[in-house]
């Protein structure tokens, strides 16, 4: 099978795509048309359901699948990050400059789009020896709504897509970083956010570097 | 108006009991136990003729598994009735509860062949819409809706989960 | 119910008993679904395509229950014409916001075709220009999985599959959908 996979490259041109007669392609729409446009929240739920079966196939860990939901969200990331940014007036058309502009940007503008509202908070890392760490927390994550998860799988948590949404606008922003979701309610009976979701973005060191440099400026 | 509810039995469209379980046990006098109950329902359905489904052949053999030979026989009750009721009245007639001296079972199946098999004390009115809120606010939103829940539920697999658990028992708690 | 009946009913469950979110982390959420597949099948469309369609099956055996409880039909259709009726004007309306069109029967009444004018989830697509996909993929396969499933669970054994789409260049995006047979109640194993 390996010499039919070969000569695409080199023999043979690719002709470039086809277009339908009518011209109706992504081009001739506007990139507005479906920012308020709405689904049915079930849509939603059956393809993340899916989308975490598929997922959970041939893990070895928790943190696998969590890995992996992380990896689906990335790229979603990257291009929300231009999306958003092209839909602002033209005047706060700058991508964010420094991390706490950045955060605020998740926090409100990718939050609000994807989920219809803002995040429930953002905090830095009170522990000083980790000034590379801040929290953007969700009391209640949309992705989650329908999630039950068993004891044996209790560290799990499926906002890790989130996360890894997260991950793309910051990568895609020149702010590297790593994120992972955590479950910080507590199941008891009577507590008030028993789904609080907190999102851990640590940051590259050459992000620290570059913002300590011209903080100092 | 509060109602005793004793039981609850979810069957798939494969016939199997994925979900059972018990509230308060029926106020009946030791002697007279639940299956005994349906097989004598079912004896007298066997009457017409028209219940000639594999219930006919449950065996009264030794209990291994109370619970399971219990959910066993409320199905093949329950299959026969409906689909009697079906021969005599017509493809959209339902067969919607038959009550005994001790208890009322309630019956309720959606298009997809999912059973519900309610049991309560005998004077209680009629539990279709309590089985239809059950289906729809906590079956399709806590079991359906779960990407941690499998698809089918073989062996119950999925159907106790927390969120679904924690509803119903407060909404049957509710009714009481 | 007629098909008109069928669509003011879509249109009244839309309006006033849909939860409702954000079409693009729904249409982005595909995206990646479909861009994760061609990567870990390596291209291969023809294995993409089947994996789509047997995601959307397993999405159909769930998503029919939230059908059945949101249109609140506890009565199941009286022949395929108005199964295929119900399946564009309430079923797609209700989950997705479109109704295709219902067109090209043949003269059995077992085979018709679904038109989609629209198709959210196809909003920011183009093919990989590799000369492949716009031959060999089928980006909205998981539409036919979804019949596939949907109908199963409501005793239809059918058959779904697109013939055309727009995302290939074709002037239209249609699926074949053939009804094979209507499955009987399963029933309870005999005891030993």
């Amino acid at each position: 099978m390996s010499n039919l996979q070969a000569p695409r490259a080199g023999a043979k041109e690719p002709s470039g795509l086809r277009y339908p007669t009518n011209g109706k392609t992504i081009y001739h729409r506007p990139l507005n048309r479906a920012k308020a446009a709405e689904l049915s929240g079930a849509s939603f739920a059956y393809l993340f359901s899916e989308m975490v079966s598929y997922a959970s196939k041939k893990i070895e860990s928790i943190q696998d699948l969590e890995k992996r939901l992380n990896v689906q969200g990335h790229p979603i990331g990257l291009k929300l990050l231009d999306l958003l940014l092209y839909r602002e007036p033209a005047r706060s058309q700058t991508r964010p400059l420094n991390i706490i502009t950045l955060l605020h940007f998740i926090k409100n503008n990718v939050w609000q789009h994807l989920f219809g509202q803002a995040a429930d908070g953002l905090e830095k890392s009170s522990d000083p020896s980790k000034p590379d760490e801040y929290m953007i927390i969700d009391n209640e994550p949309l992705v989650n709504r329908y999630i039950s998860v068993p004891r044996d799988m209790s560290q799990l948590n499926c906002a890790a897509y989130v996360a890894g949404i997260i991950e793309g606008v910051c990568d895609g922003s020149a702010f590297p970083a790593r994120v992972t979701a955590h479950s910080v309610g507590k199941q008891e009976e009577g507590e008030m956010w028993p789904g609080r979701t907190v999102f851990l973005v640590k940051f590259a060191p050459e992000v620290m570097e570059r913002e300590n440099f011209l903080g100092k400026g | 108006m509060p109602v005793q509810v004793y039981s609850l039995y979810i069957f798939d469209r494969h016939t199997e009991c994925i979900y059972s379980k018990q509230w308060v046990q029926p106020a009946t006098p030791a002697s007279s136990t639940l299956p005994s109950t349906v097989t004598d329902q079912h004896r007298q359905t066997n009457g017409t003729e028209l219940a000639a489904t594999a219930a006919e052949q449950l065996p009264p053999k030794p209990r291994r598994n109370k619970g399971a030979d219990d959910a066993k026989l409320i199905f093949g009750t329950v299959f026969s009735l409906r689909n009697m009721v079906r021969k005599l009245g017509g493809d959209d007639d339902a067969f919607i509860s038959f009550r005994t001296a001790q208890y009322k079972l309630h019956y309720y199946e959606t298009p997809t062949n999912l059973r519900f098999a309610l049991l309560t004390e005998p004077g209680a009115l009629s539990m279709r819409n309590v089985l239809h809120q059950i289906y729809i606010n906590l079956w399709v939103e806590y079991v359906v809706k779960n990407p941690l829940s499998p698809v089918e539920h073989k062996g119950g697999e999925g159907v106790r989960n927390e969120m679904f658990e924690l509803g119903l028992d407060k909404f049957i708690r509710g009714l009481m | 119910m007629s098909a008109s009946k069928a669509a003011r009913v879509g249109e009244e469950i839309w309006k006033g008993r849909v939860d409702k979110v954000n079409a693009e982390l729904v249409v982005l959420t595909y995206g990646t679904i479909v861009a994760q597949l061609c990567k870990d099948f390596d291209s291969d469309y023809v294995q993409v395509n089947k994996q789509l369609d047997k995601m959307g099956y397993n999405i159909g055996l769930r998503l029919i229950e939230d059908y059945l409880a949101k249109s609140n039909t506890m009565r199941r259709c009286s022949n395929f014409r108005e199964t295929a009726d119900m399946l564009a004007k309430v079923g797609f309306k209700i989950f997705l916001n479109i109704t295709p069109t219902v067109t090209n029967w043949t003269s059995d009444n077992k085979q018709f075709s679904l038109v989609f004018e629209e198709n959210p989830l196809a909003d920011f697509v183009e093919l990989p220009d590799d000369g492949r996909a716009q031959d060999e993929l089928w980006y909205s396969n998981i539409f036919c999985g979804v019949l596939r499933g949907a109908l199963e669970m409501v005793q239809m054994q059918v058959e779904a599959h697109f013939i055309s789409d727009v995302l290939r260049g074709n002037d239209t995006t249609e699926m074949r959908v053939s009804l094979i047979r209507y499955i009987d109640d399963e029933l309870p194993p005999e005891d030993d």
